[in-house]
């Protein structure tokens, strides 16, 4: 059976190449008489190449920098936290640096405007795979780095041997989720505004706006087609194939199947510092260094052993330059800061705390949906194993979709829905969220309910706990850690779903709801205004890290203590 | 084939690998060497002692043991045969010899040997569970695979490779 | 003439909130090139984090180990070492674990195939050579980790409590086995030190015993077992010598 299907692959990868050859070439040859529909093969392309050269950045940069960080302690100390603060940012923030910078080294050339396309979808793919890389080798079981070391697999044997094949797993998880964040910012920056000017960049996510701004329904329907062929081709030849491959390099556990779980987002946060007693923070802080120093010296006794006085000097001036080179960075990090904060705010600041007010509640809205539909529909798919076998490769592709590509579609509904383009516009921003924060936290929660021990299932069917109890004392309390790291990763999707959500034009309205989001786009595309970006993205990061801190740390914690189920 | 002692797959059929599925070659070799020690003969219960495995484990290996001829068990006592005796006092590659002379009796194996040889070609993993599924069930069928792959790996009549899940015959070496 | 090895008063401590705990004290013994060594000792004694030391993995806080007369370090390649849990890479086959430590010395491809078919052969695993470790029953993995510890021909064989992850039987017919390896004048290694908590596995195996106490491990006894082989754990001799290594630990 498998072979035959492994046959079909084949097969159909053949096809499908010919298609996409013949496409290609047709539209080259007939640019006259390629309906719009023609064009759409070579839009395709286009925007695939887009995000298979970001892709391959990203890969690059994921591998080195995980490596580095994984490998190097002292450097992990400085790129942990930088990353987390990198993926804090809404991806969008990343997009008018992007474009200021690519658009004027090239003049204008459309080449400047591919690279700040690529950029960013550099910048929605890299850093979930980064941190991927990182938990994987950081993770390698002891006895297998103590084998390597003692065969002597040093360097790029070491890395070829164990560190690359460690990570693979990881990799291609994070890979395929990449993708999907990807497919998300090519569509929104395909087609753009900025300080007056019009760029645009032929691919799908172009097309699916302009078609969307005039209001052409068939030509939205058709490019989403197209667009989903595309993610869907993808998938079966290149994903389910490469997720089955790295099976292969997944480490020995105890139980046979790995359900693969989103990586708690929450753990990045262990670098924040703990508020109270700042006393006890102060002599935290010191101990280590006391340590480390204790720990260096024992180090370099193995290297310089018969000169001490050496070991003491070089020990020296090597905590000194580290300590001047933080200092460097944070203190001119600061200064930047204070620069900016001692200048008068613009008048427009005054909206901030609003803005982020009215965009906190939509998300809360939407996550209220969301959760109301999505754990019921994760219970019912963890149990009945029929259900998820025909059910989950269609909600995987609904998942796919980029809730960009589906705006104008969303748009329309609202306006169907609603009396007044204001009303709409709202529903409109909070179905955006909506789609974007319900598929983590279902598939977080299906994992939950599916690792529930079968024994406990029994426990309770033989004791006879049936509808509301079953679910109050069994069911809810054993997929909470999974809603927490559901809601964690879903708002984290939801902030940056605020920004394309916010600020619409459809049919030529302008769909637009008082917002972070909204505020962003402006302060970006409409009126320029670089101090205002940065204030809004300050907030949103405020805002971001201190939900983190006040609300899901603490809620995770006190989960994983009660809610930890022994296996 | 040579004579391969007494009692290979006694009883009928393809089912009788089962003996042998799920026990290693190392723990039939050590359990007949701990009976050697004690003197050729003992009860269960010595041996379960002598050997600080609970029965429920050592269960298995003594009818693995029994199933290759290698002793023989009456009224509660374990005997090792004159077979095993051979088998412990042969090095490595002799000992492969042996046990490749008894498992090829065993009427499963030849199923799959006289399957390979017929097609002329490698064998697929799926081909194989197939007709091994219309013998014994589709479950049972899987672990009497994996059973197969390692005796027939072990006695070097059966090459697999585990990446493109291919089985071939091979002739074993010296 | 140096003796092998040479641990020399070795000592390792950990430093943890600021206060010393001491793992090893003054841990002094030598190997000459045709010795069967076992350190036993109760568990928590520091004899892994020995056996790391000498093999190259760890650093002591005082004293050295010398291998031929040089410093050990830890890709040396005259060294093998063979680890509790078979430390197995599981996305390679048996064939491609075992070649290992060769494709790291630099070994050319037909000499590396050889090496391991020939070593993958001494250790009876002929026929698994495109074999997962997955596939395969605990005794076969730590053949293979016997197989690629030895396939890179090494003078002295360091063995962590190979042994104790398998069930009774196996790790008997394992222990013949590694006897038989080590007799063999054709085939390395020369000399073999392991480490293991079973005395009746130490009296069984080796020249010489060495035993240490529980933390911190000082030697308690190094003892010459001048039993012939095969030995039988029947024997009175044999289990004198078990009673009297028990005396010394407790």
């Amino acid at each position: 059976m498998r072979a035959t299907v492994r046959g079909l692959r084949r097969w159909l990868r053949y096809v499908a190449g010919v298609l996409v050859l013949t496409g290609a070439v047709a539209a080259i040859v007939f640019p006259q008489a390629a309906l719009n529909a023609l064009q759409l093969p070579l839009l395709a392309v286009f925007s695939t190449t887009r995000m298979v050269v970001a892709y391959v950045f990203s890969l690059v940069f994921a591998i080195t920098y995980g490596h580095t960080a994984a490998t190097n302690k002292r450097a992990a100390v400085v790129l942990l936290p930088v990353l987390d603060v990198l993926q804090s940012i809404p991806i969008l923030g990343f997009f008018p640096a992007a474009l200021v910078f690519f658009v004027a080294t090239f003049h204008g050339h459309p080449i400047g405007i591919e690279l700040a396309v690529v950029f960013l979808i550099f910048t929605s793919m890299s850093w979930n795979m980064a941190f991927g890389v990182y938990e994987s080798l950081t993770t390698i079981p002891q006895d297998l780095e103590a084998a390597a070391a003692s065969f002597g697999l040093t360097g790029w044997l070491r890395f070829r041997f164990l560190a690359f094949p460690a990570a693979i797993p990881k990799l291609v998880y994070n890979s395929i989720l990449s993708w999907t964040n990807g497919w998300f910012f090519l569509v929104a920056s395909e087609i753009f505004t900025a300080g007056g000017t019009e760029f645009q960049r032929p691919g799908l996510g172009a097309f699916i706006a302009i078609a969307g701004r005039n209001g052409d329904t068939p030509s939205i329907a058709i490019g989403i087609g197209v667009l989903a062929a595309v993610v869907l081709a993808l998938d079966i030849f290149l994903w389910r194939p490469l997720s089955a491959y790295s099976e292969r390099f997944r480490m020995e556990t105890a139980t046979g199947r790995e359900i693969p779980r989103v990586p708690s987002p929450y753990e990045r946060f262990r670098w924040l510092p703990r508020l109270p007693r700042v006393r006890h923070w102060i002599l935290a802080r010191l101990q280590p260094v006391a340590l480390g120093y204790h720990r260096l010296s024992l180090r370099f006794e193995r290297s310089y052993s018969g000169h001490p006085k050496v070991i003491k000097d070089v020990r020296r001036i090597d905590l000194a330059l580290f300590v001047v080179v933080f200092i460097l960075v944070v203190s001119a990090g600061l200064f930047g800061l204070a620069q900016m904060f001692l200048r008068p705010l613009p008048p427009s600041a005054a909206l901030l705390p609003s803005a982020a007010f009215l965009s906190f509640s939509r998300l809360l809205v939407a996550y209220g949906i969301a959760l109301a539909w999505t754990v019921p529909v994760a219970a019912f798919l963890g149990e009945s194993e029929r259900a998820s076998r025909y059910l989950t490769p269609v909600l995987e592709l609904f998942a796919s979709l980029p809730a960009t590509a589906l705006l104008p579609v969303i748009v329309g509904f609202a306006l169907v829905l609603t009396a007044s383009f204001g009303d709409a516009a709202q529903l409109a921003a909070i179905l955006i969220a909506l789609f974007s924060m319900q598929w983590y936290l279902l598939f977080n929660l299906i994992a939950g309910v599916r690792s529930i021990p079968d024994d406990l299932k029994e426990a309770a069917r033989s004791f006879g706990l049936r509808g509301r109890t079953y679910w109050r004392r069994l069911l809810l309390p054993a997929i909470t850690p999974s809603i927490l790291t559901g809601s964690i990763t879903a708002w984290g999707a939801g902030w940056n779903a605020l920004i394309v959500s916010e600020y619409i034009v459809y049919a030529k309205q302008p769909f637009v709801v008082p917002g972070l989001g909204s505020l962003l786009n402006q302060a970006v595309f409409t009126a320029p205004d670089s101090e205002m970006l940065l204030l809004t993205i300050l907030t949103m990061i405020v805002v971001v890290l201190a939900m983190n801190k006040l609300l899901w740390r603490p809620l995770f914690r006190r989960a994983s203590q009660r809610f930890r189920l022994e296996v | 084939m040579s004579n391969s002692g007494e009692g290979v797959g006694r009883g009928s059929g393809v089912t009788d690998f089962h003996p042998i599925a799920k026990v290693s070659v190392g723990q039939i070799l050590g359990l007949v060497e701990a009976i050697d020690e004690v003197g050729g003969v003992a009860d269960v219960a010595t041996i379960s002692q002598e050997v600080d495995m609970e029965l429920d484990r050592l269960g298995p290996i003594l009818s693995a043991a029994e199933f290759l001829g290698l002793a023989t068990v009456e009224d509660g006592d374990v005997r090792i045969t004159d077979l095993s005796r051979k088998l412990l006092h042969a090095n490595v590659r002799e000992r492969k010899a042996i046990v490749r002379d008894i498992i090829d009796d065993v009427p499963v194996f030849h199923l799959i040997t006289d399957m390979a040889r017929k097609a002329g070609r490698p064998l697929s993993r799926e081909e194989i569970i197939e007709a091994l599924s219309a013998r014994v069930g589709s479950h049972q069928a899987e672990d009497l695979f994996k059973a197969l792959v390692y005796w027939g790996r072990y006695v070097e009549l059966v090459r697999y490779d585990s990446q493109s899940e291919m089985l071939t015959l091979r002739t074993p070496s010296k | 003439m140096h003796p092998l090895l040479e641990v020399k008063d070795v000592t390792k401590s950990y430093f943890e909130n600021g206060k010393e705990f001491k793992v090893l004290e003054l841990v002094r013994f030598d190997l000459a090139e045709r010795d069967f060594v076992c350190v036993v000792g109760p568990s928590g004694c520091g004899k892994s984090t020995l056996l790391r030391i000498i093999v190259g993995l760890d650093k002591p806080t005082s004293g050295a180990v010398l291998f031929e007369g040089e410093p050990i370090r830890a890709d040396n390649p005259q060294v093998a070492m063979v680890f509790q849990s078979f430390a197995l890479f599981p996305w390679l086959t048996v064939q491609q674990n075992v070649e290992l430590g060769l494709e790291a010395k630099g070994t050319v491809l037909e000499e590396r195939h050889r090496l391991a078919r020939k070593f993958i052969d001494a250790v009876g695993l002929t026929g698994f050579e495109d074999a997962f470790p997955r596939e395969l029953s605990g005794g076969m993995k730590q053949r293979v980790g016997i197989a690629r510890a030895l396939a890179i021909e090494p003078l002295l064989l360091c063995m962590d409590e190979p042994f104790s992850s398998l069930d009774p039987l196996t790790a008997q017919n394992l222990r013949d086995e590694i006897l038989q390896l080590w007799a063999n004048p054709d085939l390395p290694p020369k000399a073999v030190l392991m480490v293991t908590h079973a005395i009746e596995e130490a009296v069984y195996l080796a020249d010489r015993v060495i035993v240490l106490s529980s933390r911190p491990g000082r030697m308690v006894a190094e003892l010459e077992i001048d039993l012939p082989r095969p030995r039988n754990r029947k024997e009175p001799e044999f289990y004198g010598w078990v009673d009297e290594i028990y005396s010394l630990i407790v």
